[in-house]
């Protein structure tokens, strides 16, 4: 029993060691893909272009536009009308466009509400959106409030901001996720098409040891991976905090991978030929990346999408994850995201036994 | 060039592409991605979950925790509990920000002496907050305004912003996440049909039909470009109904511009995936490296979430790379702005999509051998 385990355990490791192509894409994507994602990506906008048109005398105005200034903006570019601002944004010279009108200086010398307008390219939303709420802090420093107020923010767990932290973990869960969803699917579709897995269901040999054995050998290969990406980007290049306990994020990763095989399992049960598990795999995994809470969080969705993202592994992997390396949770308080996965693995794994783990 | 050849061929491709009930799957991938994304990704962060913990329990800080009970940014509770079991809870990631109102707000509010107002947020996704930031201190300031006009002794000078956007009034997430979407679906979901169609052949041995036979090299790549190719112009067309009558993206530009580009891009697409099949010698291989190269750069180099102006180094050459960014510059001009061809931008950029065709195609024709490879 032990024996058979382990020697298709060995097979598949060594099926995945020869085919060196793949050796090669599974490094790159553990390695470089994660190190180019966190290097340059940044949601907070830079070199954020600016004009604007000033009607008043210019003394506050001047003042504010002082305040726009690198790395966030390039200096304000002046444009003589309001004409010439639009049609700049409309070529996309110009990101924001800023205008004061005459009676701006007016009113807020006399202590009545003075208005900035603000033309703002929406299809950039997101740095619009950020570059607004920039502007108004700025703004808001010059309405000379009496109360001396101070909102004393702390962020927890990641003070600067470093969005390189987040962008680096994010593209890793990312090719866990892909990786351990395709490779297993790959394995047994692969048998199926070639006619190799009728055979293996004939041998005397339980089926439930087959599949598992070859899931795990696959999820060593994740787990390698994921071994180096830490060390070598997470831990070496980006300096990632790691607030948690080691051991409870591997253990994660290693249920994780699981599920992950689970869904592969289930792609190659259903689906005939690799172009259907090309296709399936596909549309089962963009949801799962992008829908699980990474980019957007999960409570601000459509609410069936909010429900339905509780199918997802990667929904408690991604908020495990997270616990881990930054909140630095507790064991214990992780349970949630293990059970999580375990259910939805083992669910799984019961469908895949039922549908390919017998011969009739 | 053969036509009677290249008729056959496709003729063959065509029908293997419906025996294997592709029909329905070359269609839901695309429709998915538009639909679910379309639904699930938002700019905004709504209904973060913040804990108010307020010392105080004045009329003026009850006042405040209102401001934040009313807005929809926030899901608002309130607790008389520790500041170290409030933190606790954050890092149960069960709350995502606290706010401590101090005991003495209301008094020293009235006097306009100085008030501390500590706030926790969880960093652990810094864009989220960030966001979350900007909205706590937009309210608390807002807050205070409204009280300072309320009693004229504060002399306030008061300045307002008054935003507007261009092409996107309503600052409808929508509007601006639609038409970048349309440029993932149809980056993935081309590439990933092509990415199989050669590779499996050599797989199965098949290929030797084609080493055998008389026909060309540019006939068999056309043959096999053919059915995928108008597979997917239909989807083009159901993309854009479903933009514009589902999620009510305003159209302004010319549609003329739209289909021949969303055609081109297509065209770009499954060249990748091509190239990806004639390069790769086992299905799994070529399927792992179409997945890698298509899903993450889609999404991350479309622009939708990340700008890609203010991307830098490496990123920034990536982004660059990949035919994304050009296609979803001219998307989101067609929906949103209609500028067209009057602008340079587009024009070079149209320019630039032909130029990935030509050179992924003549590549693909360059590396493709009509003998075994030893």
């Amino acid at each position: 029993m032990i024996k058979a385990f382990l020697s298709i355990v060995a097979k598949e490791l060594l099926d995945f060691l020869r085919s060196w192509g793949l050796v090669a894409v599974v490094l790159y994507s553990f390695t470089v893909d994660v190190y180019i994602a966190g290097s340059g990506m940044q949601i907070e906008p830079k070199n954020v272009s600016v004009g604007y048109v000033d009607y008043t005398g210019g003394g506050i105005s001047q003042k504010i536009l002082f305040h726009l200034h690198e790395p966030e903006f390039v200096a304000p570019k002046r444009f003589l009308s309001q004409k010439q601002l639009s049609e700049a944004i409309f070529n996309k010279e110009i990101m924001v466009g800023i205008v004061f009108d005459q009676d701006f200086e007016k009113n807020y010398r006399k202590h009545k509400k003075a208005t900035i307008d603000v033309l703002l390219d929406a299809t950039a939303a997101s740095q619009s959106f950020i570059t607004l709420s920039y502007l108004q802090n700025i703004v808001l420093n010059f309405s000379k409030l009496n109360i001396p107020i101070d909102i004393d923010i702390h962020k927890l767990f990641n003070p600067n901001s470093d969005e390189r932290y987040f962008m680096a973990l994010v593209e890793l869960l990312s090719v866990v996720t892909m990786l351990s969803i395709l490779l297993p699917a790959v394995v047994f579709v692969r048998e199926k098409e070639e006619g190799t897995w009728d055979i293996m269901l004939l041998m005397p040999v339980d089926p439930k040891i087959v599949i598992l054995a070859k899931s795990l050998s696959q999820i060593i290969i994740i787990m390698a991976g994921v071994v180096i990406t830490v060390g070598l980007v997470l831990f070496s290049t980006f300096n990632i905090p790691m607030n948690g306990s080691f051991f409870a994020f591997l253990l994660l990763t290693f249920f994780y991978a699981f599920t992950s095989a689970g869904i592969g399992l289930f792609i190659a049960s259903v689906s005939e030929g690799m172009m259907q598990t090309a296709q399936l795999s596909m549309l089962i995994m963009m949801p799962l990346i992008f829908l699980s809470g990474a980019w957007t969080p999960v409570y601000a969705m459509h609410p069936i999408l909010e429900k339905l993202s509780l199918l997802s592994p990667l929904r408690y992997y991604i908020e495990g994850c997270e616990s881990i390396f930054f909140r630095g949770t507790s064991f214990i308080d992780l349970w949630q995201y293990f059970a999580g996965v375990l259910v939805l693995g083992s669910v799984l794994y019961w469908y895949g036994f039922r549908k390919i783990g017998k011969l009739f | 060039m053969n036509i009677g050849v290249i008729k056959a061929y496709t003729l063959k491709e065509f029908k293997e592409l419906m025996r294997t009930r592709m029909i329905f799957t070359v269609y839901a991938l695309p429709l998915t991605i538009l639909v679910l994304f379309g639904y699930g990704i938002r700019m905004e962060v709504t209904h973060s979950r913040i804990l108010i913990i307020d010392n105080d329990q004045s009329k003026l800080s009850g006042e405040l925790v209102e401001k934040f009970k009313h807005s929809k940014y926030f899901n608002t509770t309130e607790a008389n509990i520790s500041e170290s079991k409030a933190l606790k809870l954050i890092k149960q990631a069960k709350k995502d920000a606290i706010i401590i109102i101090p005991t003495s707000f209301e008094k020293r509010l009235i006097k306009a002496q100085k008030i501390d107002i500590a706030i926790f947020i969880d960093g652990s996704f810094p864009n989220r907050a960030h966001t979350i930031e900007n909205y706590i201190e937009s309210v608390i300031i807002n807050y205070l305004q409204n009280y300072a006009q309320r009693y004229p002794t504060f002399s306030t000078n008061i300045i307002a912003i008054n935003p507007r956007s261009l092409f996107n009034q309503a600052m409808r997430d929508e509007d601006a996440i639609v038409p970048g979407l349309i440029g993932l679906a149809l980056f993935v979901s081309p590439a990933i049909l092509t990415a199989l169609l050669i590779v499996k052949e050599k797989e199965k041995g098949t290929i030797f039909n084609f080493y055998a036979s008389s026909i060309n090299k540019e006939d068999f790549l056309i043959a096999k470009l053919i059915p995928p190719f108008l597979l997917h112009s239909v989807s083009v067309l159901i993309l854009f109904l479903i933009a514009v009558y589902l999620f009510r993206v305003p159209f302004r530009g010319s549609f003329a511009l739209y289909w021949f580009s969303s055609e081109l891009y297509v065209l770009v697409s499954l060249s990748v995936g091509l190239l990806v099949s004639i390069v790769t010698r086992s299905q799994i291989v070529a399927l792992v490296l179409t997945v890698i190269i298509t899903i993450l750069p889609g999404f991350l180099y479309s622009g939708i979430i990340l700008p890609i102006s203010s991307m830098s180094r490496e990123s920034y050459i990536e982004a660059h790379m990949f035919p994304v960014m050009y296609y979803n510059h001219i998307a989101y001009d067609t929906f949103l702005i209609g500028q067209g061809l009057s602008s340079k931008k587009i024009v070079l950029y149209l320019i630039i999509l032909m130029g990935f065709a030509c050179v992924l195609l003549n590549l693909g024709w360059f590396l493709l051998k009509k003998e075994l490879k030893k």
